[in-house]
């Protein structure tokens, strides 16, 4: 038997099951983000970089797709530009210009687990791996928190500019004191309400929760997680010293 | 008895919360760091503001366990975002050395809470080692930086600053502590948070 709410569940499931998201979130973190692995590596991090572009176009995020792209063309014009920049201007380009081709990739993969897994998503695919209920419940409240922090912080901001409390205002001092106070009081005031929401639909409670979502592997997924596995086999292969091209 | 010490929802989920808070300034603090001579500052600026959310997370611990998982997800936060194994280390041994002292003062002792901040604060050290463990690796990863940033790094960053970017931590750990406590009594009291 079917229910209504199930075929809903059904309809917005995302395309990869939040494991593979996560594997992806991890090897970008490592191989692309960290450097890790030399030149053997090299084509397949090309690959890598690509792919959270083509899932979020896949997945119809078009606003952060173009943000994403918008950020890479930018940190590679400022690659292009800086040879042609006086030597003090030039190191400034160089060095955004390498911050950004570094980080936007994989800022883009977490962006895109972020934006398509839903809580409950991610909770049922932690309980799949076995984590522990001490790792995966802060885990979810901090990424619930995480855009409420963000939004908090600009309102403060802007109601302290008001009153000349910013960096360069005339009360830069009392920034620390004014900014951070307000801005932890009312993550936590919204924290709080949170855990009492969660509590009352049994987070943490000593039984097994069911979970209507929708999780399991795909071909996709499969395919996904092949390369995954090809990725770590090459950079194995490499520290042995066996040439595979 | 044991079952009083168990951890439950609400404790996790305070985990979350104030584990959430100290990540963005974490965060927001270490995107400085990309400027040469800002990484070393790491090690005093981290644990300065990072004690304000920590102190007020201690109000909230009660039971053995809070601290460690709180310092483990550090690790694992610090492995998404590209810091690599090593902080998960620094922060296991970082987060039982916190976890012990404050336990001896019994989850209410304000001298031990600053004191275990200070411990705890030293887990930051674990993103500096892959610089100290693998010198040439680890610029040549970051080649793309440019010459002009290696050289600047490498002139903050000599190999005996390992043992002193640590002592960093550890003092400066207790001196966000102090300054965590301060906020603390002048403003989250008076709120009714802690």
């Amino acid at each position: 038997m079917a229910y209504s709410a199930e075929l809903a569940q059904e309809k917005r499931r995302g395309l990869l099951d939040p494991r593979t998201k996560l594997a992806l979130v991890l090897l970008l973190a490592v191989f692309v983000l960290g450097g890790l692995g030399g030149e053997q590596v090299k084509p397949i991090k090309t690959v890598l970089s690509a792919l959270p572009f083509l899932l979020l176009l896949a997945e119809r995020q078009w606003r952060r797709f173009g943000r994403g792209v918008l950020l890479l063309i930018v940190g590679y014009g400022l690659l292009w530009i800086m040879p042609r920049l006086p030597s003090a201007l030039g190191f400034l380009a160089l060095l955004c210009g390498g911050i950004l081709t570094r980080f936007v990739v994989t800022v883009v993969m977490g962006e895109y687990l972020i934006a398509t897994t839903s809580v409950s998503e991610f909770i049922s695919a932690m309980e799949r791996l076995h984590m522990p209920q001490a790792i995966t419940i802060p885990m979810s409240v901090m990424f619930r928190l995480f855009p409420t922090i963000g939004a908090e912080w600009r309102s403060i901001r802007r109601a302290m500019r008001m009153r000349g409390i910013h960096l360069g205002g005339t009360k830069a001092g009392q920034v620390l004191e004014y900014q951070l106070v307000p801005m932890m009081t009312s993550t936590v005031r919204i924290g709080e309400e949170l855990s009492a929401s969660a509590l009352t639909r049994g987070l943490g409670a000593p039984i097994k929760r069911t979970n209507i979502c929708r999780i399991g592997f795909r071909v996709q997924d499969y395919v996904l997680l092949t390369g995954c596995l090809f990725t770590i086999f090459v950079w194995i292969m490499e520290l042995c010293g066996v040439k595979l091209w | 008895m044991n079952n009083e010490n168990k951890l439950k929802g609400r404790d996790l989920i305070n985990i979350g919360i104030y584990g959430a808070i100290y990540f963005v300034i974490l965060f927001a603090v270490a995107m400085l760091g990309m400027i040469p001579i800002f990484l070393p500052l790491l090690s005093v600026l981290v644990p300065i503001l990072g004690g304000i959310p920590f102190m007020l997370f201690l109000t909230k611990v009660k039971k053995p366990g809070m601290i460690f998982i709180f310092a483990m997800i550090m690790g694992i936060l610090m492995l998404l975002t590209g810091m690599g194994p090593w902080p998960l280390l620094t922060c296991a041994i970082a987060g039982i050395l916190a976890e012990l002292c404050f336990k001896s003062g019994e989850y209410k002792s304000a001298k031990k809470a600053v004191l275990s901040y200070g411990l705890f604060s030293m887990w930051i050290f674990g993103n500096y080692l892959p610089l100290f463990t693998d010198y040439e690796g680890y610029f040549a990863q970051r080649a793309d930086y440019g010459q002009a940033y290696i050289d600047a790094v490498q002139k903050l960053m000599p190999l005996w600053m390992a043992p002193v970017l640590l002592v960093a931590c550890f003092v400066c750990g207790l001196l966000g502590g102090l300054l965590g406590r301060a906020l603390l009594k002048k403003h989250f009291v008076k709120a009714g948070l802690a």
